[in-house]
């Protein structure tokens, strides 16, 4: 029979210290529990039966079909290689930017901290369709980044920005850098100056310091970046939809255009199932990743 | 590396300057985008073009005149409001339970219920159109709460179990010996204790909710259109300024509300999941 293991219960089996007091029983969990079982799991699952399934219309019943044609194809094979391969440069393009900046603001920042935390938060909460947007009009043949090239005698006529994969670059590191400096910051906070002084005390310029004392510490951080940053930039079909123009084919915009053109859903499912399959390594990179640093913090 | 080590202050003054620049240009960088939209938005002229041509609030008026948009704004409240309260009456008891739990399981249960943050969002839409269909609720305003509840709960789960995480368990211990019981403290002493935590993660769960375009794009009905899909879709068919005005008024309505997330629970907790 099924015991009803009220708090106090269950750990004398066990024989452990009491637990302390609390008003909230692990029961309250359940709920949400199954909530996200019936609407995350199970859609999930649903995603992985449906890439099984032929196409329709078609009359193949071996029940990898949809693999063969994503996995076997050279197009799909490229598509997922730019897939990696943008989400790759995007990230590498957040470190370079990202790190400088979340070393300002942990060590040089000051009273203007409070002010860089708002000004990088902010635009997280700009809708993404106001910011690919400001960068179409910033972008434009006639647009102010050509007008002032222009003007500084840089470039004699406009060039194009816009549809090319130079501009999904600027869109989606636009987009995504803030949870770089944010994620490098949380880390450069915790580490100790003093080892920094120990290794200047010793004879180490600042240079040196740097590259053999706060980068290596600081390696988490940038970790934990780059795995949110790529996972992220994996997911995105707004910012090539509109600032693309077709120049990339990923495959978060093949689904998107399974969906609206072509309405071949089993193979829009297999073309998601292989992004789950990159954001399920993404999270369990990102889990060792924690438990790694809550052993050493 | 070389004899100057010894001008350390004259080192860091230098370092300091540099970074200065990288920072400030990092900012026009970050910034020049929304900005040149909220300037093109007061433009007089019927073409998107930056220095904008006279000054106007034409392209306001004509936001409120567009019925799409404003349906489409009444379905996104709406969609925004009920499924924060959803994932907030589940999410809040769950985060509680799981912070004080002693059982071993009690972090990979919160691993799951943050982990519809790490699941790209595409693919999280196609998988609930597919099944919600499935289960007949097709394309609804029911199926849109929903999905957008599973996206907003792992915000206030973690929100809130990073408040309740700060609270101190001694009032509660106290409450219960002084013969309190379960309800009571919860309700007098624990419920008190979080509600900024709870504030701040439904403010988060509203604003994410509302920007929300690649589950609610597979949802899309003209019942059940939300903001960012008819401007996605307007987009696609004209470039005139009315979108400018339209994310100008967004963006002054989500800095509204991050001044107030930033007044009860400070923005620090809003970054990477941890």
């Amino acid at each position: 029979m099924a015991v009803e293991v009220d708090h106090g219960a269950g750990v004398a089996i066990r024989g452990q210290a009491p637990p302390a007091y609390s008003p909230v029983s692990l029961r309250w969990v359940w709920p949400a529990g199954l909530f996200l079982f019936a609407f995350f799991l199970a859609p999930l699952v649903e995603i992985g039966l449906r890439s099984f399934e032929p196409s329709r219309g078609a009359e193949e019943v071996y029940w990898l079909v949809q693999y063969d044609r994503l996995l076997l194809d050279s197009f799909y094979l490229g598509v997922i290689g730019e897939t990696i391969g943008l989400s790759l440069v995007t990230t590498i393009v957040s470190i370079l930017i990202g790190y400088p900046v979340a070393y300002f603001l942990v060590r040089h920042a000051g009273r203007w901290h409070g002010m860089i935390i708002f000004l990088l938060i902010a635009p997280l909460l700009t809708s993404i369709i106001m910011r690919t947007y400001g960068w179409q009009v910033l972008l434009a043949r006639r647009g102010l980044i050509n007008e002032t090239l222009i003007d500084l005698g840089v470039i004699d006529t406009p060039m194009r920005w816009l549809n090319s994969p130079e501009a999904i670059v600027i869109g989606l590191v636009h987009v995504l850098v803030p949870f770089m400096v944010l994620s490098i910051a949380a880390v450069l906070q915790g580490i100790d100056t003093s080892l920094e002084e120990s290794a200047r005390s010793l004879g180490a310029g600042r240079l040196r310091t740097f590259w053999r004392v706060t980068l290596p510490l600081s390696l988490d951080g940038v970790g934990t970046g780059a795995i949110l940053v790529f996972m992220l930039a994996n997911g995105s079909f707004v910012t090539l939809l509109l600032l693309g123009g077709g120049s990339l084919q990923t495959l978060p915009l093949l689904i998107f255009q399974q969906f609206n053109t072509t309405r071949d859903f089993a193979f829009a499912a297999a073309m998601s199932n292989v992004l789950l399959v990159l954001a399920i390594a993404c999270l369990y990179l990102q889990l060792r990743l924690i438990k790694r640093r809550g052993v050493v913090g | 590396m070389s004899k100057r080590t010894s001008t350390a202050p004259t080192g860091e003054r230098q370092e300091r300057i540099w970074l200065a620049i990288v920072v400030i240009a990092f900012f026009v960088f970050m910034l020049a985008p929304i900005l040149i939209v909220v300037a093109v938005s007061f433009t007089e002229v019927d073409y998107v073009a930056f220095p904008i041509e006279g000054f106007s609030f034409r392209w306001f008026y004509r936001i409120i005149e567009y019925e799409p948009f404003l349906d489409a704004l009444i379905v996104t409240i709406q969609v925004a409001l009920l499924s924060t309260v959803l994932a907030g009456a589940i999410g809040v008891p769950a985060a509680l339970a799981l912070v004080r739990s002693r059982s071993r399981y009690a972090q990979a249960l919160m691993t799951f219920l943050l982990s519809p943050l790490s699941m790209p969002m595409i693919v999280l839409g196609l998988g609930l159109l597919f099944y919600l269909s499935w289960l007949g609720l097709g394309i609804s305003m029911t199926s849109l709460v929903i999905a957008h509840a599973v996206v907003g709960l792992p915000y206030i789960t973690r929100t809130v179990a990073g408040v309740y995480r700060g609270v101190s368990r001694d009032l509660e211990e106290s409450a219960a010996i002084l013969g309190a019981n379960r309800w009571q403290v919860f309700r007098r002493v624990t419920l008190p204790q979080i509600k900024p935590g709870i504030f701040a993660g439904a403010m988060f769960s509203i604003l994410i909710s509302v920007d929300n375009l690649p589950i609610s794009y597979f949802f899309g009905s003209t019942d059940t259109d939300t903001l960012p899909v008819v401007m996605l879709s307007y987009l696609e068919h004209q470039f005139d300024p009315s979108i400018a005005a339209l994310s100008t008024v967004q963006l002054i309505l989500a800095v509204g509300g991050l001044l107030i997330v930033e007044r009860f629970y400070g923005l620090r907790h809003m970054g990477a999941p941890a």
